[in-house]
Parts: C-alpha cells; sequence; structure tokens
C-alpha cells in the first residue's frame, strides 16, 4: 500500500503549481491508498450501521408495535362514533332494547397494561370475558367482536331484542372495511383496561333466558292473514318491525311482541298518568287499536333513535283504514305475544 | 478421470505435494477472476506497474463482468470533473433498490385487503423492516436526484452531441422509467398518500383527449383505484419498469463503451470526438484504478444511505388505510411531480393575456379543440416538457461544446431548470411565495384545522404528548389557564394562528372573521383515549354565522 500507482503521476502537469479550489476539487482523485481506506471506512460504517439496527431492532418493532396499535384504537374510536354508537351508546353503556353494554366488564373482561422498559407495552388478561364462556365461543374476544360486526350475530342466543345486529362488513353488504373492523375491535377491547361494572351497563341475557316462556307459534287464521297483508300494505314497515316479516324499520318500537308489550303497558303507571285526551284501554287489542287510531295519546318512551317523538306516526290512520282492515289488522298484531 | 489421477501422481511425484498443490489452487483462482494469477492480483493490489504481456487486460477479454467495461478510461475522465460519477451512481441506486425491493416483497401482497397489514407487518414484526424500507424510500428519492443530476451534467459539458445523441435519448428514457418506478411505488403501502397521489396521477391519463377513459382503464383496472389497480401498479413497479429500465441500461452503457465517455469539452477542438483514442501515456487501467474507484464511491453511497436512515432521514410514511370515500386535505404528488402539478394549477391556456381575454381564448380553445386549460397544460404541455429532452441533441445545431460557444443553450437549459423550479413551487398547497400563484386553501378557519390537525400526518394537537391534556372545555385566548404547560402553549399557538390569519389574507385574499374564537374541548374517552375536539365559531364569507369543527382521538401509547 501506498504506492502511486503509475497513471496518477502522469496527471500532474508540470509547471502548474497554482490551482485555484474549485479546480482542485474538480481534478481530485483519490489516492489508491485514500480510496482502500475510505471504501473500508465506508463499510465498516455500514456493518456498524446494520450492527446497531440489529441489536436494537426488536425494541423498535415492540414499541412501533405498541404505537400501531394505540393508533387502530383511534381511529376505532371515529368508526365507533359514526357506526355503533347510536345502538350500543356512545360510552359502550349499552341501550335497551338496541344494544347491550360492550364496555361491561361481563363482555369485555378486564385487562392491565404493563409496560416493559423499552416503553413498548404488554397487555395482560386480568380477568377473561364471561360472556364468551357464557355463550361457549372458542375463539378469543377480538375474534368475536370481528365475526359480529362483520357479519352480524352467527348464533342468536336469546330472543329477547327484536333489532338484529346489521353485518359490517362492506363484503356482506356493510359500510366498513376488514380494517376498520379490526380498528373498532381494538377500540372496544380497549374498555377493558376500565370496564364498566355491570350494574351500569345494559347486559344481554343469559343464554336461553326469556326462550322458555315463548309460546310456540301458532298458523295465523284467515282473518289474522289478511291482517298481516294489511300491516305490509298500509306502510307501517317503513317505520316499524315485526321479525321475519318485510321490511325491518328502526325509527318507531318494535311490534314483535305487541301484545306482550300492550299487556305490560296498560298496567303500568306511566301510561294512566299520561294518558291524554283518551279513555285508557281497557285490554291489549284496546291499546294496539288506540295507539293506530290516535298515535300522540300516548308517547312511549323509548324509540330506536332514541326517546319517542309526538307526531311523528301518521295521525289519519282512521280515514286511510277502513274499519274492516283495522279489525284484520289489530287481530293480527294481537297474535304477536 | 484416469489420466487426470495419473497426472497429478506424476506432478506429485516431481514437484512435491505442497507445491502442487498451491499450483492447482492457483489455476482455480485463475480460472475464477478470468485470468489473473494470485500473484497478478497482489501485484494489482500493491500497485506494481503492469507487466509485459500485461495479464490484467484478460478478464476484459475472457471474463462476462469485465468484458462489458472498458479496459481504460481516459485520465481526463478519471477526476471529479466532468462525470462526478453520476452515471456510475445512477446505477449503483437501482442495484440498490433492486435489492431492497426484493426483500420487500417477501413480505407483501398487492391486494387492498393486505397490503396495509402488510406494510404494518413490516414495520412491528419484521426484523430489519423498517430499516430495508426507509432505505427503499431513501434510495428512490436518492436515485430520482442522481439521475437528473446526471443529465443535467451531461447537458452542461455539451456530451449529448454527436456522436452520443441516441446515448441521451435512452438516458432521457430511463429518466422517465426513474421517475416512474418512484410513482408505482407509491401505490403499494395502500395508504391514504398512496391512493390519491395516485389517484390524481392516473385521472391525468384519464384526461387525455381521445384515449383517455381507456387509458385509465388500462392504468387502473376499474373506473377507480382498487385490487385491479393495486394488482397493476404492483406488476409495473417490479417487472414492467424494472424491465424497461435493465434493457435501457444495458443500450445505454453499451452506447457510453462504444464512444468513450466525452472528454472535458476544453480539451477538445470544436467537432471533434477524441474520447477513443486514448494514447498509451493518458490511459488509467480499469484494474485496479477505475475498479477500486467506483467500489468506494458505492460504499460511501450504501454508507450515506446506511447512515440517513439511522439519523436524519424520519422515514418512510405510512399514513392511515386507503379511503376511496375520503379525501384529505391538501394531498399533492411526491416532490419531483409537483411541476405537473404546478402546471395543472394553470388558470388559463394563455396566462398572461387580461382575465376577460383570457377566458376569451379558454372558451375558444374549448369549443373548437375541447381542451380546458387543465388538459392543455397538465396532460399537453407537461409531457412535452420531457419530450423536449428527447429531442435536444437533435435540435441543437451548435457542434461545439465549449461553455463560451454555447451560451444560448446553457441559458435556455437555466431557464428550463428555473422554470421546473417555480413551477414545483406552485405545485405545492402553499403556492410561490410571493405572487401566491398555485396556492390552495379552504376557509381560514378549515386553515387552522388543518394546521394543528392535519387530514393526514401528524400536527401540533397530536404532537402534544397525552399527559400535557387536561380534560375541560378550553377558549382559545393568549392567555389560557389549564394547568398544563404544553397545553397553554397549544392554544396559545392556535390563537396566535387565528389572530395572523385575521389580520393577513391568504393569496386569495380571504381572512378570518374578526370575531372569530374558538374552543378546544378534551374529553377522557376510554382509559388513555381522549376525544380533542376544536371548534371554531365565525363569520364566512357570505355574512353567515359558521361553525368549523375538526376532532381527532388520541391515545396514550399512539407516540406520534
Amino acid at each position: 500500500m501506498g504506492h502511486p500507482l503509475h497513471g496518477e503521476n502522469l496527471l500532474q502537469r508540470k509547471g502548474k503549481t497554482r490551482m485555484s479550489i474549485i479546480k482542485k476539487i474538480i481534478t481530485f482523485r483519490p489516492s489508491f491508498t485514500l480510496r482502500i481506506l475510505t471504501g473500508l471506512i465506508a463499510m465498516l460504517v455500514m456493518l456498524s450501521v446494520c450492527t446497531v439496527v440489529a441489536i436494537s431492532d426488536q425494541t423498535g418493532l415492540n414499541v412501533r408495535d405498541t404505537q400501531f396499535r394505540a393508533r387502530a384504537v383511534e381511529a376505532g374510536a371515529k368508526v365507533y362514533s359514526l357506526q355503533c354508537a347510536r345502538c350500543h351508546g356512545a360510552g359502550g353503556e349499552g341501550i335497551e332494547g338496541l344494544g347491550p353494554s360492550l364496555a361491561a366488564e361481563s363482555f369485555v373482561g378486564r385487562r392491565e397494561l404493563e409496560e416493559r422498559p423499552d416503553g413498548s407495552v404488554a397487555y395482560r388478561v386480568v380477568a377473561p370475558s364471561a360472556r364468551m364462556q357464557q355463550i361457549g365461543w372458542g375463539g378469543t374476544l377480538e375474534d368475536y367482536i370481528i365475526a359480529v360486526t362483520s357479519s352480524g350475530i352467527p348464533v342468536r342466543s336469546s330472543p329477547v331484542w327484536d333489532v338484529n345486529h346489521p353485518t359490517f362488513l362492506d363484503s356482506l353488504g356493510g359500510p366498513l372495511r376488514p380494517d376498520q373492523i379490526r380498528d373498532v375491535t381494538a377500540f372496544i377491547v380497549n374498555w377493558s383496561l376500565k370496564p364498566l361494572s355491570d350494574d351500569q351497563a345494559v347486559l344481554p341475557p343469559a343464554p336461553g333466558e326469556g326462550m322458555a316462556g315463548r309460546p310456540t307459534p301458532v298458523p295465523l287464521t284467515e282473518q289474522q292473514e289478511a291482517g298481516k297483508q294489511v300491516y305490509l300494505r298500509a306502510g307501517c314497515t317503513a317505520c316499524h318491525a315485526i321479525r321475519g316479516v318485510g321490511n325491518q324499520g328502526a325509527l318507531g318500537p318494535s311490534l314483535s311482541r305487541i301484545y306482550t308489550v300492550a299487556t305490560e303497558r296498560i298496567a303500568s303507571e306511566d301510561y294512566k298518568q299520561n294518558l291524554r285526551d283518551q279513555p285508557p284501554a281497557a285490554s291489549p287489542e284496546e291499546y294496539i287499536r288506540q295507539s293506530i287510531l290516535h298515535p300522540n295519546a300516548y308517547i312511549v318512551p323509548q324509540c330506536p333513535q332514541g326517546p319517542c317523538v309526538a307526531g311523528l306516526m301518521p295521525q289519519n290512520y282512521s280515514q286511510t283504514l277502513s274499519p274492516e282492515d283495522l279489525d284484520k289488522l289489530v287481530d293480527y298484531l294481537s297474535t304477536l305475544r | 478421470m484416469a489420466i487426470i489421477g495419473q497426472k497429478l501422481i506424476k506432478q506429485v511425484r516431481t514437484t512435491g505435494l505442497k507445491a502442487t498443490a498451491a499450483q492447482r489452487l492457483d489455476d482455480a483462482f485463475t480460472r475464477f477472476t478470468a485470468g489473473l494469477s494470485w500473484n497478478d492480483v497482489r501485484g494489482i493490489l500493491r500497485g506494481d506497474p503492469p507487466p509485459k504481456p500485461n495479464p490484467r487486460v484478460k478478464p476484459h477479454t475472457e471474463g462476462f463482468w469485465f468484458h462489458i467495461r472498458p479496459s481504460f478510461y481516459h485520465e481526463a475522465v478519471t477526476t471529479l470533473y466532468p462525470t462526478f460519477r453520476l452515471g456510475f451512481l445512477s446505477a449503483v441506486f437501482f442495484m440498490f433498490e433492486i435489492i431492497t425491493g426484493i426483500f420487500l416483497m417477501i413480505f407483501y401482497t398487492p391486494s387492498p385487503t393486505s397490503a396495509y397489514q402488510n406494510m404494518l407487518d413490516i414495520l412491528t414484526n419484521v426484523p430489519f423492516g423498517k430499516f430495508v424500507r426507509d432505505l427503499h424510500r431513501l434510495g428512490a428519492e436518492a436515485m430520482v436526484i442522481v439521475v437528473t443530476l446526471h443529465m443535467i451534467r451531461t447537458f452542461a459539458t455539451g456530451s449529448y452531441k454527436k456522436p452520443r445523441q441516441f446515448t441521451w435519448f435512452t438516458g432521457v428514457v430511463l429518466l422517465v422509467v426513474t421517475l416512474f418506478l418512484s410513482f408505482s411505488g407509491y401505490l403499494l403501502p395502500w395508504d391514504q398518500l398512496a391512493f390519491w397521489a395516485v389517484t390524481i396521477g392516473t385521472s391525468m391519463a384519464d384526461a387525455v383527449p381521445g384515449v383517455g377513459p381507456q387509458l385509465n382503464l388500462l392504468l387502473r383496472g376499474a373506473p377507480d383505484i382498487g385490487a385491479g389497480g393495486l394488482l397493476r401498479f404492483y406488476l409495473f413497479h417490479v417487472v414492467l419498469f424494472p424491465l424497461i429500465g435493465i434493457i435501457f441500461v444495458a443500450v445505454h452503457y453499451y452506447k457510453v463503451v462504444r464512444y468513450g465517455i466525452s472528454l472535458p469539452p476544453e480539451m477538445e477542438a470544436v467537432g471533434e470526438d477524441t474520447a477513443r483514442k486514448v494514447p498509451p501515456e493518458k490511459r488509467v487501467p480499469f484494474l485496479p484504478d477505475i475498479l477500486t474507484n467506483e467500489l468506494m464511491y458505492m460504499g460511501v453511497a450504501f454508507a450515506f444511505m446506511a447512515v440517513s436512515v439511522v439519523t436524519w432521514y424520519q422515514g418512510a410514511p405510512l399514513e392511515h388505510h386507503a379511503d376511496p370515500l375520503v379525501t384529505p386535505n391538501h394531498t399533492v404528488a411526491p416532490w419531483y411531480f409537483y411541476w405537473l402539478q404546478g402546471l395543472l394549477k394553470v388558470p388559463h391556456i394563455i396566462p398572461i393575456l387580461p382575465g376577460d381575454l383570457a377566458r376569451a381564448v379558454d372558451k375558444v380553445f374549448f369549443d373548437v379543440l375541447g381542451l380546458t386549460p387543465k388538459v392543455f397544460w397538465g396532460v399537453i404541455v407537461g409531457p412535452l416538457m420531457i419530450g423536449i429532452l428527447f429531442i435536444v441533441p437533435y435540435i441543437d445545431p451548435n457542434p461545439s461544446r465549449r461553455y463560451g460557444d454555447r451560451k444560448i443553450m446553457l441559458t435556455l437549459g437555466a431557464l428550463f431548470a428555473a422554470l421546473i423550479v417555480y413551477l414545483s413551487l406552485a405545485g405545492i398547497p402553499t403556492g410561490v411565495p410571493i405572487t401566491g400563484f398555485g396556492y390552495v386553501g379552504g376557509d381560514p378557519a378549515s386553515e387552522v384545522g388543518q394546521e394543528f390537525i392535519p387530514d393526514e400526518g401528524v400536527g401540533p394537537i397530536r404532537k402534544l404528548p397525552y399527559k400535557e391534556y387536561r380534560v375541560g372545555t378550553w377558549t382559545i385566548s393568549a392567555q389560557p389557564n389549564t394547568g398544563s404547560a404544553g397545553l397553554d402553549k397549544l392554544i396559545r399557538d392556535i390563537h396566535a394562528s387565528m389572530e395572523h390569519r385575521k389580520v393577513n389574507p391568504d393569496p386569495t385574499g380571504r381572512k378570518l372573521s374578526p370575531e372569530a374564537n374558538g374552543t378546544l374541548k378534551v374529553e377522557q374517552k376510554q382509559e388513555n383515549l381522549l376525544h380533542v375536539v376544536l371548534t371554531i365559531n365565525f363569520t364566512d364569507d357570505t355574512g353567515r354565522a359558521t361553525q368549523f369543527v375538526k376532532e381527532t382521538y388520541l391515545h396514550a401509547l399512539s407516540g406520534y
């Protein structure tokens, strides 16, 4: 090393000693030694960078994993407020008759954050989801949330609530992409750090609960079948829902169990006190008839979109429905127990 | 076998085992180096003058890898000037991108359902994943820069002139390939940045008169970018453009060897080309001078990349998942296409005419040719500017390569470069300083929102650490009192930005109404999760009281 190369000597022009800086730079040619040294140093630098990356990479992966999980929760929060809060409540507390609590400890369980020394975190399950055990779900809680959000409730565990869980996955006709469903799942599971206690939350009934008392459907009579056609024809389905019958409207109260509901209602204090301009109904049939002809006589407290609003339901059914059709309709609705 | 064996035994008997082994090893070594024995290589490394006959040219005649390289260079082109090694470095970066790209391919599936998740996996689950991804991204940008500088250098020294016209032509093809390679890689992460930059890019194809919709359909595989478009861009990126690149690098480099690297202009008589007539005393042998020189530059380039990625380079971005329904504010093309985006903002076909006349000309163009200013400037003039580069050597009549003789051409080149810089400034949302040309912005209130909670990217609100936030509804004022120094400063900054916009109109003349006020609401959404809502009440241009609301969620661990 250190020998000047024979070619380089030829370059130095004789007699020219004063060169401008620029000329020095542009005619610069490193000696053989300098080239080898520079190349070696460059390689060493590169290797040491790779070594540093190799050593620190696991920490980097963990930290970025934590960050991207946190960002998924942020993105999920946005999706939740747009798509889920309507039925499950803004704070995941659940809404009676619409959607059960997602923040309840019996659903999300309870987890703790464990901070690792490298700044990343790990989640430790303190209490697993009791609901998953109750319904016999074999996968993880995340799997269950993704499955239900994507494709609706795969197995119906209880008939108590009349709203079916919609399918949210885009390929199944819903509004959300798979990554958005993963994000919102991350958001829901994040409640497990500080879940609601079960008495703060609206809980679904235990599997099988509410099924026992449910009567076997009896075939409709001719009169009742005609009433069902009236129900479908008169525009009721735009706002109301009867499970398995026509469009599932989500503006007015569900009618799937209206006879049972009517029975409870005429006995309730709220009905007796807040009924206006009409005599109290003596039977559930009478209550149903009253609700169709005089919708504003009594406003029930809870509708799918929040508190029910007076004046929303048309008040002219006494003119648009013939007395015969009205009888048929009331007959049909009275079969829904 | 038997004969070889007998020979070997005979040799061992006559010269001894050690000498035979050494001789056989040297034979193998010589075959490997295509003609250089161990002693030849040692001589090269020691800097000995070549013996006669010179064995160091053998690899150039016998071997594949060296036969594509000349056995000597003219000494005048081995200094930093005139080449600055830019052509060589372009090839180095091309190779660098292929190596890092193959690594990334292993972890990537070109499908909208998995691409973004693959990116997250590369960043959070693949050892060296982020490192290599950043190298690939920085390498792509470095390659654009190096290739462009190479072109500028070739233009400046007049090296595109006879006989190297076609070399220049293939070089411009390679410039276009470089830009398209970079651009096609843009879509692959399938984030918002990717999706919208490429949507803008391909919608330019859509505007091509006549064949636009068909061209667009070919590029995207569907009216909008989706699974088909992603797959196509992936195939462009990993098959088509690299293939074109490799073919044209081969042609380009063949031409460089065939005609030699042009000497500095002042060394030759006008119209002469003496690059291939190198007198023996001016020859610098490839082995070892040029080779070690190139290895050094390559090593320095690679080391520079590696050091950059772990120091100043902030990393290849990854924004939110692509969402065709949400267009982020201030979407921009990659920086090397800013000039094209700037062209798209030219308001009239002849913008220097006074307003009414310019509109009249626009109308004539539209009625007769169906051309809007956007189509004219973006789709016709933009590609023409690249097209002009192709024909530069064929339209330049001046045979001289000397700087003094090429005042007109050098001036035109400088003007062209200045135009590209000006248009690039116009391409970014803030527009050109002073003239304001190219400014795009919504009403001032939404610009405040964009400044503090940008749709994509970070911004001061996400940047403020979680611990600095205090739950409550805070009025935007000059003296906030939230009990947190960080939050106080943030609120002061928002206040300052609003006050600034009340006094200083944006380039379109809009100001924030003087009574405008705002709040910053911070609420606890979950453990570790805050909901931050910026609300600005102002009077809009029509005198109506308006409210601007922008929100974001902040997790304690998102670490922006």
